[in-house]
């Protein structure tokens, strides 16, 4: 338990996916937060999403393994190939972060529509009035 | 036969929501009908199948044959059983209700596709047995709830646009758990996650995950301090929408909730390492008096309505997480309760607007001695929000408030009598601004609403005095049937 600051920044560094990921988490978050323009926030929202899927990706990645297939009527060795189900799992994740980017792009537009602006501030000022 | 029902009471409205464009090309003016068909029908198909569930013990569905714990699975017990009811006809109501507001042609087909989708969403959502799955009817709930909301156009836009970004947010936290989950066990299905995490609760990422999920999905059930989206969404959507969201789409987060905890983690269990019940249970408290707190400051009908939802979410969390049998009941019996009540304030506010154009707070006079039906019903339901005997109310706060001092925690019994103050503090506001009032509004003219209007609202005011009555039973149905273990 008594691990130095070394160790602990060993062991971190020995996850270079696990950092990526925070990053990217943090980063769109942070936009989401921090940008007046509603495009940008979707970014930053788009960014959350995919950070998360590629926490999901990156739990299932092994370097050099192969498919999941029969191979001349035999299964490949487990220890051999990536598990698949996560990925399958992030194919429909990708599915539905779409769908949502589809209705908060039409949103978007709505709202610009209406409003002739797509910076947060100008809308609040004209909601305010 | 009978072992294939859950699937039809999704497919149902499911099913329906994908004929909905074409029907409208051939037929427009019988989207209404159809819909309250679909909706009828699914109300039916799970009144059979919570009667079976009782019967026969709970159904597992593997869906298209392919075995849990790979193949994908549907659980219907005592508690998604009893919720199930509850969504098709609190849907249908709203359908019928939303009758008269909802223009026929274009904006008709929005408004009745959406709400299939919603409700098929949730219910997908309370059959679930596994978190991702949970996951995508989530997704698919918030979608069609996005797309009701800004479907006013004007401010509701902005509004939908945050209820989104913060939607989204919620949702990604809670999937961000599940895959902590995964990682740890390797598998998603409830059954199997329940047999694997008792020895692992002591790790880390466990904890982690469980607290991402429950963050996730705080944000999804408005619990205080995550309540942000909430009141603006619910007072911008149009009059037709808000009373489909507020009793449904807080409720079922709360209800994944409710499985996540005592299903997959196992309620007890998580005490041990981390009092994660007790904390939720304070967090309860806190939502309660502040929603309420919020709520007796406000000048408009809508978002004193919403307010005051979001400090009924806080009484549910608490009798749910007080992790003993009688707590439980009354939390589960006070949702159930607590959406009847919400789907009738925002029928009241909604009618009020559409026969008088009554927004405000200060406007309430003019519905003295135009509006009998409407103070009727707001009179029964604030009998059951405050929480007064025969009412549904009292008896989930009873159960709630048994629970709290079997469990020593004082905090809740301090945190329902608080709320249930304040909720008698602006009920006392409204009442006074309807009957003491002096309003300039003319000669008193009988302002008729609608049949489908008075119809709906009078039939939740006998619901809430009818649960009210048959607490016992009830109570009794979800201790035998809904209680884990």
């Amino acid at each position: 338990m008594n691990a130095s600051l070394f160790d602990i920044l060993t062991i971190w560094l020995q996850r270079p996916n696990f950092i990526a990921f925070i990053i990217l988490f943090l980063w769109g978050l942070y936009i989401m937060i921090a940008h007046h323009n509603l495009i940008k926030k979707l970014i930053g929202m788009y960014l959350v999403q995919t950070s998360v899927i590629f926490f999901f990706i990156t739990v299932s990645a092994k370097a050099g393994a192969t498919v999941p297939i029969l191979l001349n009527g035999e299964s490949v060795d487990p220890a051999l190939y990536a598990n698949p189900l996560p990925h399958v799992l992030m194919l429909t994740a990708i599915v539905v972060g779409v769908a949502t980017l589809g209705v908060s792009l039409a949103l978007v537009v709505a709202i610009y529509r209406q409003y002739g602006s797509l910076d947060e501030e100008v809308i609040l000022k004209q909601l305010g009035e | 036969m009978r072992h294939h029902l859950p699937v039809f009471v999704f497919l149902l409205p499911f099913g329906m929501a994908i004929c909905m464009p074409l029907i409208s090309l051939v037929r427009p003016k019988w989207c209404r009908g159809l819909t309250m068909l679909a909706l009828a029908a699914m109300t039916g198909l799970s009144v059979m199948l919570y009667s079976h569930v009782i019967a026969q013990g709970p159904i597992r569905y593997a869906l298209s044959g392919w075995m849990p714990p790979l193949g994908i699975e549907w659980i219907v017990d005592g508690l998604s059983g009893l919720l199930l009811p509850l969504l098709g006809s609190l849907a249908l109501m709203g359908v019928w209700y939303a009758g008269p507001l909802v223009t026929e042609g274009k904006g008709s087909i929005h408004f009745h596709l959406l709400t299939l989708l919603l409700v098929s969403g949730l219910s997908g959502m309370v059959m679930a047995g596994d978190l991702f799955n949970i996951f995508v009817f989530l997704e698919v709930s918030a979608l069609s709830s996005y797309a009701l909301v800004g479907s006013a156009g004007g401010r509701a836009l902005v509004s939908a646009f945050r209820y989104l970004i913060l939607g989204t947010l919620g949702a990604s936290l809670y999937l961000l758990g599940v895959g902590y989950f995964y990682a740890v066990t390797g598998t998603l299905n409830m059954t199997d996650l329940a047999d694997r995490l008792p020895d692992l609760l002591a790790s880390k990422a466990v904890m982690a995950g469980f607290i991402f999920m429950l963050i996730g999905l705080g944000i999804k059930m408005a619990l205080v301090p995550l309540h942000g989206w909430l009141p603006d969404a619910y007072v911008d959507a149009p009059d037709s929408v808000s009373p489909l969201l507020a009793p449904l789409v807080t409720k079922v987060a709360l209800y994944a909730v409710v499985r996540v905890m005592y299903w997959v983690v196992g309620g007890e269990e998580v005490g041990e390492t981390l009092p994660i019940l007790t904390l939720s249970s304070w967090l309860g408290a806190v939502a309660a008096l502040v929603g309420a707190f919020l709520a007796l400051s406000q000048q408009e009908l809508k978002r004193m309505f919403a307010y005051a939802g979001i400090s009924h979410v806080g009484i549910i969390v608490m009798g749910v997480c007080l992790g003993n049998p009688t707590g439980f009941a009354g939390g589960i019996f006070y949702l159930l309760t607590d959406a009847v009540m919400q789907a009738a304030l925002f029928y009241i506010a909604g009618t009020a607007f559409y026969s008088l154009g009554i927004r405000t707070l200060a406007d309430l006079g003019r519905l003295r001695g135009q509006m009998p039906w409407v103070i009727g019903v707001l009179i029964v339901i604030a009998i059951s929000m405050i929480g007064i005997p025969p009412s549904g109310g009292f008896f989930g706060k009873w159960y709630i408030i048994l629970g709290a001092l079997e469990a020593g925690n004082y905090i809740v019994v301090g945190g329902v009598v608080g709320a249930t103050l304040l909720t008698l503090g602006y009920f006392v506001t409204i009442f006074e601004r309807i009957f003491v009032d002096s309003v300039s509004s003319g000669p008193a003219v009988l302002a008729e609403s609608p049949l489908s209007m008075r119809a709906t609202m009078g039939m939740l005011a006998a619901a809430s005095l009818v649960l009210g009555l048959m607490s016992d039973p009830m109570i009794r149905l979800i201790l035998d049937h809904a209680f884990p273990g």
